[in-house]
């Protein structure tokens, strides 16, 4: 039995697309509008926009209907044509102060300036399936519409509030407790888009890498540092949701302009006070920083988490065990799941004339055995010796 | 006080492109010279952290891009989306803000109303956030 390379298959290739889109209509469900996934899936949205490195909610619900609900390839997708598109420029430098909150929480301290805020979550509520939505009408989405007019018309909050609050850790640098180091990078931001990834590597250049991380992987490992592979105690100092406004510059005058509003999360997680690095230094809390684009909660914590935990590892502060998540290399180049599923996924790919090298390569160790083993039967025989 | 980018890139589409439609009458006559787009493009966003302050490429973000001459104006508009009317009407009202003449106050005034319009909406959705507002007690 032989095995040669393959070619052809036009047909074949085609076909399987036609019953892949069968597969997904095959039951004649009315069609899923975009709109719907928009709207109703914001979390999957989020991801796949997260993970692309692409705001665009549309397209994302887009991917996501062509994928049928799978992260990874939908994020790809996205990927995918983001390398169609021109780069005009780069936006001018947002903060999250300038984040309208929607949800604005703190496990550091119960009381912060500004009062914390749920908003939209369900981290305080039993999970349990909801049947109610099973057959969801009209005139449950106009009740909804409704409570929530109720609920605005009803707050006694400054009629002038939109939903900006100071940060925490800007009260935590206050009192002394975190440090104020700063960032000593030069002003252009190191960008993995245009150049490839080299360690030790920068941090603008860790934050972006993280920053469209898969979750799940992302999440895997923080979790590791957390529960014992590592040393990483965190607590959330701050994590806001809500919509931050993006700028350009005026292309003739330089003038911030306004495009709009995206969603976003972020989050600064605070470790345990050390001064492992320097013993002279005063004992201050590390922190890291986690952004997403979307309501992504998880990953914007894990990514916080790995940053602190990195900046550790640069700075040789881990007090305990390092553990695989501050391995800057490790954890950069293993976490971007469109680069992990493409590899994993190539495997499936006609690889026959790989394997036919391995097979020869089989064959010829089997034959370098066979031909040890007769040779320590008959190295006794010629001396003249019995064998044991 | 918000800005009249921030005011305009906040309100429909259809809001925006009328108020551009009705100041461009009172220039007359007038004459728009397309140089690029609308265009489907990408900004990069650049974000400054809160930890380090180190400035990162955080993603891409999707635009619609024009750049216009109105009457030999530049006028540049940009939105996030595809939305090519918008992004259209954006770069008329830049170059009209741009160019003397009553329909600058008229613009303005909408503006400004569009503006109070933008705060009781913005208001309204933190209203019922803040009803989810908590004060913790430890035990």
């Amino acid at each position: 039995m032989g095995y040669i390379a393959a070619r052809g298959g036009t047909n074949a290739i085609l076909n399987a697309e036609l019953l892949v889109e069968y597969m997904r209509l095959q039951g004649q469900s009315t069609p899923i509008a975009l709109d719907q996934i928009r709207d109703q899936m914001r979390a999957a949205v989020g991801r796949a926009m997260n993970e692309g490195a692409l705001y665009a909610p549309e397209l994302a619900a887009l991917a996501l209907k062509q994928s049928e609900g799978d992260s990874i390839e939908a994020s790809f997708l996205l990927r995918a044509y983001r390398s169609t598109l021109q780069r005009v420029m780069p936006t001018i430098p947002a903060e999250g102060t300038a984040i309208r909150c929607m949800r604005r929480i703190s496990a550091s301290f119960k009381d912060i300036p500004g009062g914390q805020m749920l908003g939209p979550s369900q981290d305080y509520q039993i999970r349990m399936l909801n049947s109610l939505l099973t057959n969801e009408s009209h005139a449950d989405i106009q009740r909804v519409i409704d409570a929530h007019a109720t609920l605005a018309a009803e707050s006694d909050c400054d009629p002038q509030a939109i939903g900006h609050f100071s940060k925490v850790v800007d009260y935590m640098r206050q009192e002394g407790f975190v440090s104020m180091r700063h960032d000593d990078e030069a002003d252009e931001p190191f960008d993995i888009t245009r150049t490839a990834l080299t360690f030790p590597c920068r941090r603008s250049a860790r934050l972006q890498s993280l920053a469209q991380g898969d979750t799940g992987c992302l999440l895997t490992y923080a979790y590791s540092s957390v529960r014992g592979y590592g040393d990483a105690h965190p607590t959330l100092a701050e994590l806001r949701f809500g919509l931050m406004p993006v700028e350009v510059a005026h292309p003739m005058t330089g003038e911030p302009i306004c495009i709009g509003e995206i969603v976003v999360t972020e989050c600064e997680i605070v470790s345990k006070a050390h001064s492992v690095a320097h013993a002279s230094d005063k004992p201050q809390f590390q922190l890291g920083y986690g952004f997403t684009f979307g309501h992504c909660e998880v990953k914007a914590m894990s990514m916080a988490i790995l940053d602190s935990v990195l900046t550790q590892a640069k700075l040789n502060g881990l007090s305990g065990e390092s553990g695989p998540a501050a391995n800057e290399e490790f954890v950069l180049l293993h976490s971007d799941g469109i680069e992990a599923s493409g590899f994993t996924a190539h495997y499936k790919l006609p690889h026959y004339v790989t394997f036919e090298a391995d097979l020869k390569v089989l064959d010829r160790a089997t034959e370098h055995v066979q031909s040890q083993a007769l040779q320590a039967h008959v190295a006794p025989v010629a001396s003249g010796k019995d064998t044991p | 006080m918000a800005s009249p980018t921030y005011v305009l890139s906040q309100c429909p589409s259809a809001s925006v492109c009328a108020i551009a439609a009705q100041a461009l009458d009172y220039v007359t006559p007038h004459t728009i010279e397309m140089i690029s787009g609308p265009k489907v493009a990408m900004v990069q966003l650049r974000l400054k952290e809160s930890v380090a302050e180190t400035v990162f490429n955080a993603g891409e973000v999707l635009v619609t891009e024009t750049r216009l001459e109105l009457n030999g104006t530049f006028g540049f508009g940009m939105i996030v989306g595809n939305q090519p009317e918008f992004s259209t009407a954006l770069a008329l009202i830049d170059a009209l803000l741009r160019i003397p003449g009553e329909h600058t106050v008229l613009l303005e005034e909408q503006i400004a109303c569009l503006a109070a319009e933008l705060q009781h909406r913005q208001h309204a959705q933190f209203a019922a956030s803040n009803s989810t507002k908590v004060e913790f007690d430890t035990f």
